[in-house]
């Protein structure tokens, strides 16, 4: 079949973190700042940028969206173009996609691409109401509020209590993800959960939150801001980090291949998107050194993990639980500790990890010759009876 | 019509968050305060449709002009559940645990609800029982919630 014409033809060249609570900013100067670290870590000018993406998880209330065009002057760039892009978990890849297909045309020779979220200190302040978790992020307009639908913990415990029901998996098994990314995260200094180990027994003595859900089944709510610059092959060359190459990228949406009220909950729209990703790159899943796999809760990355055929359809308790995806397993997942135990910034997160396992930047949780990273995001709407619908997979390469 | 006699009225305070009754599904809250579940229905085909959406049987109608609202039998099966053990909306505190469950009817469509009644499912990994709708009156909110419990046997 042989390389689509596109792999290898963009790359990162900047990367630029903000992590921790961030009681005192806005997700837009944070997002500013994330952005001006990755301008900065590529060896760039504000002047170089000719373009951005706002990557927000635009969800429900659109809490989120509330930050408007004022962006890019506060950045400080003269941009040839300015948009917002995101669905849910899915934006790192949306919008990638996007600015690939802006430099594809020159409109742009460098695009910054950032996100940042306040979910953390916002729910400092709606604790104070009595609410739990992120109340602020969706006020209104989804079926089942008044029933007492939580949206994402309701939803995704539905889909692990469905694999369970239909494959016999157990909340050890998927206590196993848990433990797994925590061991990774107490190799990253930048996770939330960093020196602080857990066993399965802490998993299930955390508190049941939406069972089959406990506690340390679900990801961080955080605060922080991740950006990135992506420009050509070329030009990534004379920039001042290693280029990290778009291999291939590819989507699945649910809805395209189930009736819509999509039944079959216990799977994700993997096929399509690994198809399409796999076929650019001309790679084989053998090829993968690591995974960053959207992990919202527990279950999404044993799905994902059966979905892209590390495993078969049904086994991916018994797979987590030999420790294939722990430090020194078959294949390394969420190596820096993932949305469950690093912090939440969507498939930020995973693209982030990416960038330094394959710059070879990752300390400790270094994967030796890192060549080729796998990293998916996960998202869409959430209205009952459905679920996420986006996948999303990206691979990345030393390599072009 | 399908009036369940164990349908009951809760006329205090609402502290919970209100249903999102908007134009397409508005004639939906008002079935239920009339105690009929209902369902979209394509007229010329038969596929049933929840919420409101386009016949995905044929091409190039009009939006929805095979379909209309018809009511519903009531009745579906667990296809999944969870129990919720933390509240977070405080509105929810008096009531956890609840079991939230994802409820196939009859007709075909999922549906999503509380179950409520003596007969609550526990163990997640058994799906299938049977369910029923409940109706839960709140006059003075002026609007019903669709509830469902188990049926035995
Ligand atoms: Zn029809």
């Amino acid at each position: 079949m042989g390389k689509h014409a596109s792999s290898g033809k963009y790359a990162i060249v900047g990367l630029g973190v903000i992590a921790g609570p961030q009681p005192d900013r806005s997700e837009r100067m944070i997002a500013a700042e994330a952005a001006r670290l990755a301008i900065a870590d590529a060896g760039l000018t504000r002047a170089d940028i000719g373009g951005a993406i706002d990557l927000r998880r635009t969800g429900g209330g659109g809490d989120r969206a509330n930050y408007s065009d004022a962006f890019t002057r506060v950045l400080g760039i003269k941009n040839n173009f300015y948009f917002t892009c995101g669905r849910g978990g899915a934006l790192a890849g949306l919008g990638m996609a996007a600015a690939m297909s802006y430099l594809d045309r020159g409109i742009a020779d460098y695009v910054v691409l950032m996100g940042a979220v306040t979910d953390w200190s916002q729910s400092q302040e709606t604790r104070k109401k009595g609410f739990r978790g992120m109340a602020h992020a969706e006020k209104r307009g989804y079926w089942g509020k008044p029933l007492g639908d939580s949206r994402a913990v309701s939803h995704h415990s539905w889909m692990a209590a469905r694999h369970m029901a239909v494959y016999g998996t157990t909340s050890e098994q998927l206590g196993a993800i848990s433990v797994a990314e925590r061991q990774w995260a107490c190799m990253n200094p930048e996770a939330k959960m960093y020196g602080r180990p857990i066993t399965i027994e802490d998993h299930q003595s955390s508190p049941l939150v939406a069972e089959p859900y406990h506690l340390l089944d679900m990801s961080q709510v955080s605060d922080g801001g991740i950006a990135f610059i992506l420009t050509t092959a070329d030009r990534a060359k004379d920039c001042a980090r290693p280029p990290v190459y778009v291999l291939g990228q590819g989507f699945g949406e649910v809805s395209a291949d189930l009736w819509w009220e999509k039944k079959n909950f216990t799977h994700m729209a993997v096929e399509p998107a690994k198809k399409q990703a796999f076929s650019q790159a001309d790679i084989t899943l053998d090829d993968v050194d690591c995974a960053q796999l959207y992990d919202c809760f527990t279950a999404e990355v044993l799905f994902q993990l059966e979905d892209y055929g590390w495993c078969k359809k049904g086994e991916g308790g018994a797979f987590v639980a030999d420790g294939n995806m722990a430090p020194g397993g078959s294949i390394p997942v969420n190596t820096g500790g993932g949305l469950l135990s690093c912090y939440h910034l969507g498939d930020l997160t995973g693209l982030a990890e990416s960038v330094r396992q394959l710059r070879g930047e990752a300390g400790e949780r270094q994967i030796e010759d890192c060549d080729i990273v796998l990293t998916t995001g996960h998202g869409g709407e959430l209205v009952s009876p459905g679920m996420c619908s986006i996948h999303t997979c990206t691979l990345l390469g030393r390599h072009a | 019509m399908n009036v369940n006699p164990q349908s009951y009225t809760v006329d205090l305070d609402w502290k919970k968050p209100y249903p999102s009754i908007d134009h397409d599904n508005e004639a939906f809250w008002d079935g239920l305060k009339e105690h009929k579940l209902l369902v979209w229905k394509c007229q010329q085909c038969g596929a049933v449709y929840w919420p409101k959406a386009y016949c995905q049987n044929h091409e190039n109608e009009p939006f929805a002009a095979n379909c209309e609202w018809t009511e519903a039998s009531g009745r579906g099966k667990i296809f999944a559940f969870n129990i919720h053990h933390w509240a977070f909306h405080p509105g929810f505190k008096e009531e956890v645990p609840y079991v939230y469950a994802l409820i196939e009817l009859e007709e075909g469509p999922l549906i999503s609800s509380q179950l409520v009644g003596d007969d609550l499912p526990t163990d997640i990994h058994k799906i299938g029982q049977t369910v029923e709708i409940v109706y839960e009156d709140h006059p003075a909110q002026g609007f019903t919630l669709p509830k469902f419990r188990v049926v035995r046997g």
